[in-house]
């Protein structure tokens, strides 16, 4: 199906309700609706076209148009294409027709779409605060552009957080805010009958920074990227890729091969390092410190090597938008290839011992299942859909950098449970290593960065995805007129796949709920971007903190007597 | 009767001053297989000085939180009197292999007490599984002891130690050793059998509350267990060579325990954790083959 077909059939499907429908980009379609027909316009385009939701944009379009714009984005994995269902919202009435009853995958993104830029979501089956903290305002909304960068509201006192209650006769038991083997902080309420799960409530967003207010209100184009890589402690490379390529999409600027080749190899350094790194931390949840100890053992001379190669073991930082800062030089490449087919033979030599682990099968087979149809509901990405006999994959369905000029392998497993999260991961990072083999093989030569000469073009929009280790990441930007952009949207992996956890924790025992939510790979500081942080509320937190010390320690006291 | 206390006073010391090195043998031998370089061998006793120095906070003010260590360790220290550890049985009474058993289950008893007092949700669920393991590895250790007096025909540990060592290898005594040393990784809250403290699911279960001199009670009382088994199971099932000279007998006894806990230590460094359905599933088949071991005993072999 080409483009055309496609807004052909949408037009006709939509009878007359389809406003305009446009695609800037090639593979990137934009259809307008009125606010009436969003919730019909988005359900005919997920059903029709068995599309996979992505992400929701709310946008501040006063200053420039006079009204607010929903945008709910949905990717058509077979056809490569992504389908933008978006509507106006008056300025004076920011209500529109939520998409959740009909598209649960939607229920954060609009969650948080009514936190940070005030347009409420009605009919939404779980309207709670998801991102803002309890202490914030009502009525005040960060991401509109009314509210400046750094701007501190007036704390209004703390009121009880919305949780959800536990079913009839269960008990509560907490795992978190800080839980030793969940590395950032996360809050799960899981309810328990014995040792048997039979329900849990997430609460996260503890970690908010601000960076999409800060890149649409302080940043320059080339200055997010620096930002973009810090999203992610593991996968920041694949932010700042994503960010960069969306602007180039948007801006119609053609990078060199050579560059884009570049980017590939170094986005595949990224998945050997957090695959290894994953592994040893899911062995580490199930108690197996011997596989942690030798997991990061093996993972070592990647960073090495890519210290040689950036200049940095982590946060590469060698993007821009048109290119990329440092080269792959030619000499370089025994080096590479060496210490990728040390780290191919003993990944292979660990992989190889999985099967025959007769404990670790015990602790991993049919646990934390999550069926094929659950999977597709949520929307989940990466190594956990493609565990469930999902075969989406970025690199494969959406391609960028240089992933259409080689050809490679998507395993898929079908039994849904953890020890197929392992084994797809594992054969990812088998894969991977043949991968910068080809990659390295056909790498042309030329310049790595192309000369921008005048101002990007403003009100130009651009979608990019890049599968990063843990699922596909999604930035979306529109440009806009200060040498910055005027909405840049961020969705990382964990953000979908968190959102499908309690599905795969009904019925679980107790032992497995941390290596159940340790398969999906979970990365919390990901999903928090959008708020901002805040000096002073955080002050009054510290001081109701510290009051509760105190009665600790008063307790503790009277405890001693 | 005049000379039991040198033993007892020996027993004590082994169990209270060298158990903790066992441990830092554990420590550097799962190191090792780490491709670490490991804590030296004397951090155990490190821990426990620091420990013992810590202000002690309490979440409770229940009595059973507040004594729970020390019973804990008290119990196995009286059991260490019962075991015979190269010198016989300092405190050996005729059935004292009853005792033995039941000062070692006081002794976990009173750690599921301390850790259902706290009223943390972790402390709940490890205690409760602690009672669950208990459940199925205390048959076990009962099982391989009654096999053992059955055919040394008494229920004094020292005598049965002493007869078995007159006596021949069995088929009934192989088995009952192997199903104590599947026992003992349990009752040693080693991998896979770490279930109740499973600090990655439930963060030290019995022990999330307790802190400072209480936690160092508890270590040592887990130090202890790991000489107070491995003797039983050294002297008990295999206790030859056996030497009149008691220091020498000490020194080999000491030794055997060394290999055993090696044993213990690798074994945990290669296996993932089980789930607490999976073990106790796990220990029926313990079981059933320790009574087997008990027909063979029962038919004279």
């Amino acid at each position: 199906m080409t483009a055309q077909d496609l807004k052909e059939r949408i037009r006709a499907g939509l009878d007359g309700t389809v406003k305009e429908i446009v695609e800037p980009v090639p593979g990137q379609v934009y259809i307008t609706v009125d606010r009436a027909d969003i919730r019909r316009a988005a359900d005919y385009v997920a059903r029709t076209f068995n599309a996979r939701f992505l992400i929701t944009a709310g946008i501040d379009k006063r200053d420039t148009r006079g009204d607010f714009e929903v945008d709910h984005i949905f990717g058509l994995d077979p056809e490569k294409m992504f389908v933008t269902v978006r509507s106006s919202v008056p300025a004076d009435d920011t209500r529109i027709d939520a998409i959740t009853p009909s598209i649960p995958a939607a229920g954060w993104a609009e969650r948080e779409m009514q936190d940070v830029v005030g347009i409420a979501a009605i009919g939404h089956p779980d309207p709670r605060r998801l991102v803002t903290p309890d202490d914030w305002p009502d009525g005040v909304y960060p991401l509109r552009n009314d509210f400046p960068y750094g701007h501190r509201p007036e704390p209004v006192p703390e009121r009880p957080r919305e949780y959800l209650d536990p079913p009839e006769g269960a008990s509560v038991l907490p795992i978190g805010p800080f839980f030793p083997v969940l590395e950032e902080p996360s809050y799960w309420r899981v309810f328990i009958e014995g040792e048997t799960v039979v329900g849990c409530d997430y609460r996260g967003f503890y970690n908010h920074r601000g960076i999409e207010k800060l890149g649409g209100t302080i940043q320059t184009y080339n200055e997010i990227p620096f930002t973009a890589q810090r999203i992610c402690g593991i996968c920041g490379f694949i932010h700042s890729t994503c960010y960069c390529e969306a602007v180039e999409r948007a801006a119609k600027i053609e990078v060199p091969l050579r560059a884009l080749f570049i980017r590939s190899v170094v986005l595949e350094f990224e998945r050997i390092e957090s695959h290894l790194l994953w592994l040893g931390i899911a062995a580490h949840i199930l108690g197996f410190d011997t596989v942690l100890m030798q997991s990061w053992r093996i993972r070592e001379p990647i960073m090495w090597l890519c210290e040689m190669l950036t200049g940095n073991r982590k946060a590469y930082d060698v993007n821009l938008v048109g290119g990329v800062r440092r080269d792959i030089p030619r000499e370089t490449h025994p080096k590479i290839l060496e210490v990728i087919a040390s780290i191919e033979k003993q990944t292979a030599e660990l992989v190889s011992t999985i099967p025959g682990d007769s404990t670790l099968l015990l602790r991993c087979k049919d646990v934390g299942v999550l069926s094929t149809e659950d999977t597709r509901k949520m929307a989940v990405v990466g190594p956990p859909a493609r565990a469930s006999n999902v075969d989406i994959d970025a690199r494969r369905d959406h391609p960028y950098s240089a992933y259409d000029q080689i050809e490679f392998d998507v395993p898929v497993y079908d039994t849904c449970d953890v020890l197929a999260r392992i084994m797809v991961r594992m054969d990812e990072t088998l894969e991977t290593i043949k991968m910068i083999r080809r990659l390295l093989d056909r790498m042309p030569e030329g310049p790595i960065m192309t000369k921008i000469e005048d101002e990007l073009p403003p009100w130009q929009e651009g979608i990019c995805t890049v599968e990063a280790p843990r699922g596909e990441a999604i930035h979306y930007v529109l440009t806009g007129p200060d040498n910055r952009p005027a909405r840049w949207r961020v969705r990382a992996p964990t953000y979908p796949n968190l959102q499908s956890v309690p599905l795969a924790l009904e019925g679980v025992q107790i032992a497995d709920v941390p290596i159940t939510i340790g398969s999906f790979d979970p990365c919390f500081s990901c999903t928090e971007r959008v708020e901002i942080v805040q000096a002073k509320t955080g002050e009054t937190r510290i001081y109701a903190q510290e009051e509760l010390l105190e009665l600790s320690r008063e307790k503790s006291k009277a405890a001693r007597r | 009767m005049n000379d039991w206390w040198p033993i007892a006073l020996m027993n004590l010391l082994l169990v209270l001053l060298l158990s903790p090195l066992l441990e830092g043998v554990i420590r550097k031998l799962k190191a090792l297989i780490h491709s670490r370089k490991g804590p030296p061998f004397t951090q155990p006793y490190l821990d426990l000085l620091k420990l013992l120095g810590k202000e002690e906070l309490r979440s409770t003010r229940s009595f059973y939180f507040r004594v729970a260590p020390l019973a804990a360790l008290s119990a196995i220290l009286v059991a260490a009197l019962l075991v015979p550890m190269g010198g016989g049985s300092p405190l050996g009474f005729g059935g004292d292999a009853i005792a033995f058993l039941y000062f070692f289950t006081l002794s976990t008893v009173a750690i599921v007490m301390g850790g259902f007092a706290t009223g943390s949700p972790y402390a709940a669920v490890g205690s409760s599984r602690e009672m669950m393991m208990v459940l199925t590895v205390e048959p076990v250790m009962a099982i391989a002891l009654i096999t053992a007096a059955a055919k040394a025909n008494t229920l004094e540990l020292g005598l049965m130690s002493a007869r078995i060592a007159d006596g021949q290898l069995t088929i009934s005594l192989v088995v009952a050793a192997v199903a104590l040393f599947l026992a003992l990784q349990a009752q040693l809250g080693k991998l896979p059998f770490d279930i109740p403290e499973a600090d990655q699911e439930i963060m030290g279960g019995p022990f999330v509350e307790t802190s400072g001199p209480g936690l160092a009670l508890f270590r040592l009382s887990f130090f202890a267990r790991q000489l107070i088994l491995g003797s039983l199971l050294i002297q008990i099932f295999l206790p030859w060579p056996a030497f009149e000279f008691i220091p020498l007998n000490v020194a080999v006894n000491l030794v055997k325990v060394f290999v055993v806990i090696i044993l213990v230590g690798v074994i945990d460094a290669v296996v993932p954790r089980l789930r607490i359905d999976q073990s106790m599933n796990y220990f029926k088949y313990v079981i059933a083959v320790a009574l087997f071991g008990l027909g063979f005993a029962l038919i004279g072999q």
